[in-house]
């Protein structure tokens, strides 16, 4: 028999009387590819980070970690020192300040090698993750999320580990960009036939990349198996639930939205251009939607449906080109302009960081209504919008602090701000990027029931081609500032005539 | 061309300073003359004459241009009180000033960001504890009552008056032994004093970076707990409190106004306190020139070496 590369044994972790890992049994051969999957606080990331003892002094451990046979809890420090490296490495979330910010790129490739005293060079490592190598040279800030991942991802390798353990490694990137990343990892652990353990809440992603597949579920490992076997018939609810709620394209039982009669227009975009400086941010986009439809526009970051998406909210001037909603011209200036505004409201991406920490549910609701002085009968209005966002009853929210509520719980309290408005059109931003996967079903179909109670149209933003299929009418597929392809769901996700498109469809990870 | 912007402005700022400096000194009230002919009889005729030979009887824009083309040849008018060029009056107490705040500044500078990184990295601690406490307590002590107690607490140990003995031997060596002598008491004083800003600037924004993922990337790779400190946090770290030792570097030049009275320092702040209660006008108005502009001029550097020591800000 092989000695697995790691083996946990009855694994828990306890913060104080908070118990985050319950008892996980887990082995890893070498060279197997593993992905841990689970949603937020599922205590996978903590399980990621005891292999290399690197939580934080408050976390109490009790089992066996063993890191080719040693048990990493009992080690001396300075073994341990040895070891953290150079048999097992961690390719950190490198979007997210992983990397010291005033140090070149290169010298934090180099400096664990020097350490262990291992061979190789930087540029090596950097031709691995297909970077070239002038880049050595550049602070982070100066890469893109890609390429700051594929620094992470050379700098693992750097001493040669045995075991690569991968938390969250494309997350925050967007799907063309994750689809390259993904790539280069998996090529790497082929090819040097190393082992991987791989942790992130989109079971999609694991499945493109690991051939086993294990579920945590409030601490508890739940599920373990060869990956399609668990995603093709997943045996706990909870891996049922986490494999329904990405949607796969093409498939009608992830298609929620109702099937809508041809809407009259309620916003009309005509030949927009926004320039930012001399960079055309939107050149010449044409768009309409109409009443009560979700539109999703899509496409990677830097194309410029952001940009297009303020410019239809008043919060940017067009260089040329109209914005008409309900067959007048959207006003630039003045009353009117406060008052087009209040007709359109914007949800966005991170709800905890898009509510003020200090302010209640009550008063983040209220807060349009006090901007648009509509605040008389103000309490009844509030309790409305927050009991439609389904928030229910209202009365055990309103007084509540935003880090008192859950992340769906705080999106909708996002919602029912803009709700609170009475808005004939909603712009979302990526409304369920930073939500687990069971939340985020919930929000989609709380959506969609706005749709059809309230007439309430969408222009939902997204990268994710998933969202769009669940729960658009139509999508408009924006490139370099233009929109390549529009047209209904099903034309364009199952019938992509751009080349841009087809892209975009093939780096979507396939479950 | 950013650093052309910063240099622009810290021109305009200049230009700013000394219009300031001009104006703020007529409109406050009193007659120049009056204060400076104070306790000693004196007839009109006499004050007329006073005006006439520092140039108050010429109208406000005349006098203006006289002291902008001035102050741009480095003469800034002379001392009512010492009756000389307030330029010699300043350049001569530049020195000690700078003897004195430079030193403490140093001291305090270095103490404390190390005190701070100690106290962040062992958070909580009796260290920490203990840093905090007292550097909080010496901060808030008036300046001038720490001053006496050490006086009183060191005894005949050290001076407490002056620069420098009128006794000692001419040569070099002792000179510069005697100086240091006088200077232990003043300059404790002092970096009692700013030590705590420091301590706590320093302590503060480590512990902001404390939880920084690029650390736990750093320990993951098998780095000692005082390299990880060393090489990735404190890096990072330091650089909000290099515009803070910056700023205050800029306001050394203005000298310690209490320290240097208590302790009878021939430097700035001294002198600052002799010109208020004079008061010296033409003294005042250059003090204020030199100290601002000083500000200023630090303020640009610290804007450039943050630029330099932060690869994410481009200044140049």
């Amino acid at each position: 028999m092989i000695k697995p590369s790691l083996e946990l044994k009855n694994l828990s972790v306890h913060y104080g009387h908070k118990r985050v890992v319950h008892d996980v049994n887990l082995a890893l051969e070498p060279g197997q590819t593993l992905g841990l999957a689970g949603e937020s606080g599922s205590g996978k990331s903590t399980v990621a980070m005891s292999v290399l003892r690197l939580l934080p002094r408050t976390a109490h451990v009790e089992g066996e970690i063993l890191l080719d046979g040693d048990d990493v809890r009992t080690m001396s420090w300075g073994r341990l020192r040895a070891v953290r490296w150079a048999s097992a490495s961690i390719v950190f979330q490198g979007a997210m300040h992983s990397l010291n910010p005033v140090q070149r790129v290169g010298e934090q490739i180099a400096e664990p090698m020097r350490l262990h005293g291992t061979g190789g060079s930087v540029g090596e490592l950097l031709e691995q993750v297909e970077l070239p190598l002038g880049k050595a040279r550049a602070y982070p800030h100066e890469l893109s999320g890609g390429q700051k991942q594929r620094v992470m991802i050379a700098m693992a390798l750097a001493c040669g580990p045995r075991l690569v353990i991968a938390d969250e490694p494309t997350t925050a990137l967007d799907v063309v960009v994750q689809a390259q990343v993904l790539g280069v990892l998996k090529r790497l652990v082929a090819e040097q036939d190393l082992g991987l353990l791989m942790i992130s809440h989109d079971l999609s992603v694991l499945a493109e990349t690991c051939d086993d597949l294990a579920v945590m579920h409030r601490g508890e490992l739940v599920e373990r198996g060869r990956t399609r076997e668990v995603i093709a018939n997943p045996r706990h609810p909870h891996t049922a639930a986490l494999t329904a709620a990405f949607p796969v394209i093409g498939d009608p039982a992830h298609r929620w939205a109702e099937p809508a009669p041809e809407p009259q227009p309620l916003l009309e975009v005509r030949d927009l251009a926004v320039d930012y400086g001399r960079t055309r941010a939107v050149d010449g986009v044409d768009l309409t939607i109409g009443r009560g439809e979700i539109v999703a526009l899509v496409g990677q970051s830097g194309s410029g449906k952001t940009t297009l998406a303020r410019t239809i909210m008043g919060l940017r001037t067009p260089s040329s080109g109209r914005v008409i909603f309900d067959g007048v011209e959207v006003p630039r200036k003045g009353k009117a302009l406060k008052a087009f505004r209040r007709q359109v409201q914007l949800v966005l991406q991170d709800p905890a960081s898009a509510l003020n920490p200090r302010h209640t549910v009550h008063d983040a609701v209220a807060e349009g209504l006090r901007v648009h002085g509509l605040a008389d009968d103000e309490e009844s209005q509030v309790t409305a919008a927050v009991e439609r966002a389904e928030l229910r009853p209202a009365s055990l929210y309103l007084e509540a602090l935003p880090h008192e509520l859950s992340g769906g719980q705080q999106q909708r309290v996002v919602i029912a701000g803009a709700l609170v408005l009475q808005p004939r059109l909603l712009v979302a931003d990526e409304p369920v990027a930073s939500l687990d996967a069971s939340v985020r079903g919930e929000i989609v179909a709380l959506l969609l029931r706005l749709r059809r109670e309230l007439g309430l149209a969408s222009l939902i933003i997204t990268h994710d081609l998933g969202l769009a299929w669940q729960i658009a009418d139509r999508v408009a597929v924006m490139h370099q500032g233009k929109i390549v392809e529009q047209g209904s769901v099903e034309q364009v996700l199952l019938n992509p005539t751009h080349d841009y498109t087809r892209a975009l469809l093939r780096a979507v990870p396939q479950v | 061309m950013r650093l052309a912007g910063r240099l622009g402005g810290a021109a305009v700022s200049l230009l700013m300073v000394a219009v300031l400096g001009f104006f703020l000194f007529r409109v406050v009230p009193g007659d120049p003359v009056v204060s400076m002919t104070r306790g000693r009889p004196t007839t009109a005729a006499m004050q007329a004459e006073l005006r006439t030979q520092f140039g108050l009887d010429r109208p406000l824009v005349e006098q203006f241009w006289h002291y902008f083309t001035g102050l741009l040849r480095g003469d800034m008018g002379t001392s009512f009180t010492f009756r000389r060029p307030v330029a010699d009056v300043i350049l001569e107490r530049l020195g000690p000033t700078l003897l004195l705040v430079g030193t403490s500044t140093l001291i305090a500078v270095v103490l404390g960001l190390w005190l701070g990184v100690r106290a962040a990295w062992r958070r909580d601690s009796g260290f920490d504890r203990a840093t905090t406490g007292v550097s909080l307590t010496l901060w808030a002590v008036p300046t001038f009552w720490l001053g006496m107690l050490l006086m009183m607490a060191t005894g005949d140990l050290f001076p407490s008056r002056g620069m420098r003995d009128t006794d000692t031997a001419p040569d070099f060596v002792s000179q510069a032994l005697d100086v240091g002598h006088h200077l232990v008491l003043p300059s404790l004083t002092l970096v009692a004093v700013v030590c705590a800003e420091y301590v706590l600037v320093m302590r503060s924004s480590l512990l902001e970076e404390m939880h920084a993922p690029y650390l736990t990337t750093a320990r993951a790779k098998g780095l000692r707990d005082d390299l990880v400190r060393r090489r990735h946090a404190v890096p990072n770290a330091v650089l909000p409190a290099i515009t803070l030792v910056f700023l205050r570097f800029g306001l050394v030049v203005a000298g310690a106004i209490t320290t240097e009275t208590v302790f009878s320092w021939p430097g700035l702040g001294l002198l600052f306190y002799d010109a208020l209660t004079g008061p010296d006008y033409f003294l005042l108005q250059g003090l204020l020139v030199v100290t601002a502009g000083a500000v200023v001029v630090m303020n640009l550097l610290a804007d450039v070496l943050h630029g330099v020591l932060d690869p994410r800000v481009k200044v140049v």
